[in-house]
């Protein structure tokens, strides 16, 4: 360590630990961007090396359609895209959450709806595309039917796993203190079923994303899936990764918002989902 | 579930059953909806010819090829992402915004790099399950006890055997968690790509003919309500087999884990 000889004083300098956090902080800081223009270059380099703008659109030519789109059709293709999602996405949870309810409060309606979940479940949303083309025709039903019923089970099945699971004591505390069964339903079960029922919310809206983009792929007449196919008709493949990428950034932004809200209302829980992969 | 309660949902099916039938029979309407015996006639039909089997074959073909890929390239990847913490914090935000593009969203790009011919497919389903091996490998690269590994190495582990006998089971059930999502979301999506391939390319499909593309010529070409519903069906029981394949699997190579 260097002394300084006229006064015998070390000189004044941050002690070397806060250095080093500071720069480490810095540098986590930095990590996405540098990350970020890596890829954006290694995209731009294949651009370069293949050489053609339809093939592999370069970067900058994507940002452009990007912005091109976003004072036109674009505004159009995700609010289309979001009005099936909402319409589907609020009959499914909301049809999932009543059935989940009557089957736990009521046998008769858990002997019927479970057998008849059990077989509908494998069958992936994806697969009824052509049958909902056949009954809806090319139209905005189809990913609205399609989007109700991929989001119907992850929801039910969370919900119903959340309610079962509630503990017995609480209830019969709650049943000797008074409570009709009404109560117990709403101030005991639904409170601890709360975490599983937004985590299968959650499942829900991932698997109805997913679906949305491939039926209005192949059997819509707008949203953001449909554009797809009809800037590759142009070949205007620049427009069509600026919409994959809206895809991406969109899907990203309700993960995100759903998983900020899960945290937010159920603090005392941890993410506590049913294995659902469908 | 006792005897009595049983007979509630089976009757109830059987009822459900019948009145389907009997509807679409009596209403005169055959060609246009699917009913039970309708289906079961289909199924013999395209048994016999060979058709479904043939679709099925290639679909599972080409769902399996991808699920190899992308477990031989999401494996590393994740365990990467989760032992050097600053690769995964920088790759971690790229990886989820590239997750959260739907895989069939690639289609027009895959159609326009691959050709017509199945490996467009081949792309989507490698995409899909890519990403659950990348997500659970790092997971479980990050939950490894560190303690195990120091006292293995303490008793003086090479790192050989510590990689074999401490990290690797330790990080197996996640993987394996990880396997069998990618599996049933391959799935999900090879039938996707093939529906939007067989929208897309008329008549032009030479390549080897997946289930999704069947469907569509059943929608299409002949009109056959009751083959889609055979084909929905069968969509089902694969995805149903698999699961229980997948359960299986990781009974038997982590059975100090319950379920």
């Amino acid at each position: 360590m260097p002394v300084n000889d006229a006064t015998g004083t070390v000189p004044v300098a941050p002690p070397p630990v806060e250095v080093a956090r500071a720069g480490r902080r810095l540098l986590r800081w930095l990590e996405f961007p540098v990350a970020l223009a890596v890829v954006v270059g290694l995209w731009q380099a294949v651009s370069a090396i293949v050489g053609n703008n339809t093939m592999v659109p370069s970067p900058l030519r994507v940002a452009r359609a990007w912005v091109d789109l976003a004072q036109g059709d674009l505004r159009e293709d995700i609010l289309a895209s979001l009005l099936h999602l909402g319409l589907g996405y609020v009959l499914g949870v909301g049809l999932g959450l009543a059935l989940a309810v009557a089957s736990v409060r009521f046998a008769v309606v858990e002997s019927i709806v479970d057998p008849l979940v059990e077989l509908l479940r494998p069958i992936s949303a994806i697969a009824w595309i052509p049958l909902a083309i056949l009954m809806f025709g090319v139209s905005g039903k189809v990913p609205v039917f399609l989007i109700f019923y991929a989001a119907l089970f992850p929801i039910f099945v969370n919900t119903v796993a959340g309610m079962k699971q509630v503990d017995p004591q609480l209830v019969r505390a709650a049943r000797m203190l008074g409570a009709s069964p009404r109560m117990i339903l709403t101030h005991v079960v639904m409170p601890f079923a709360l975490p599983f029922v937004l985590a299968g919310a959650r499942l829900s809206l991932g698997v109805a994303w997913m679906a949305m983009v491939a039926a209005e792929l192949t059997g819509a007449d707008a949203g953001l899936g449909w554009r797809l196919f009809w800037y590759q008709e142009f070949f205007a493949m620049d427009k069509v990764m600026a919409v994959i990428l809206t895809i991406g950034v969109l899907g990203y932004v309700f993960d995100t918002l759903l998983r900020k809200l899960q945290a937010r209302i159920t603090r005392w829980s941890p993410d506590s989902a049913v294995d659902e992969t469908r | 579930m006792s005897a009595q309660r049983a007979w509630v949902p089976l009757g109830f099916f059987t009822v459900g059953l019948i009145a389907w039938q009997a509807a679409v029979v009596y209403s005169g309407q055959r060609g246009l909806y699917p009913y039970p015996t309708g289906v079961i006639d289909a199924a013999m039909r395209t048994v016999a010819d060979g058709s479904l089997l043939a679709a099925t074959a290639s679909s599972l073909q080409r769902v399996l090829v991808g699920f190899a890929i992308g477990a031989l390239c999401g494996v590393p990847l994740g365990v990467l992402m989760g032992f050097v913490r600053p690769v995964g914090r920088a790759l971690g935000p790229i990886v989820d915004s590239l997750r959260s593009i739907a895989p069939i969203a690639w289609i027009p790009m895959a159609l326009l790099w691959l050709g017509i011919r199945g490996n467009a497919a081949l792309f989507i389903v490698t995409y899909a399950a890519f990403f659950p091996f990348v997500v659970n490998a790092g997971q479980a690269a990050r939950l490894v006890d560190r303690n195990l590994v120091n006292a293995a190495r303490a008793l003086g582990a090479s790192r050989a055997l510590i990689l074999r006998s401490v990290v690797l089971p330790g990080a197996l059930p996640a993987i394996l968690t990880g396997a069998r999502i990618s599996m049933a979301f391959a799935w999900g999506s090879i039938i996707a790509a093939e529906l939007a391939m067989g929208i897309k390319v008329t008549a032009g499909g030479s390549g080897a003919v997946g289930l999704g593309q069947l469907m569509v010529s059943t929608l299409y070409v002949r009109r056959d309500v009751n083959g889609l519903v055979l084909y929905m069906i069968v969509i089902g029981i694969i995805s149903l087999l698999i699961d229980l394949a997948m359960r299986r699997l990781q009974r038997t190579l982590t059975p100090w884990r319950q379920a």
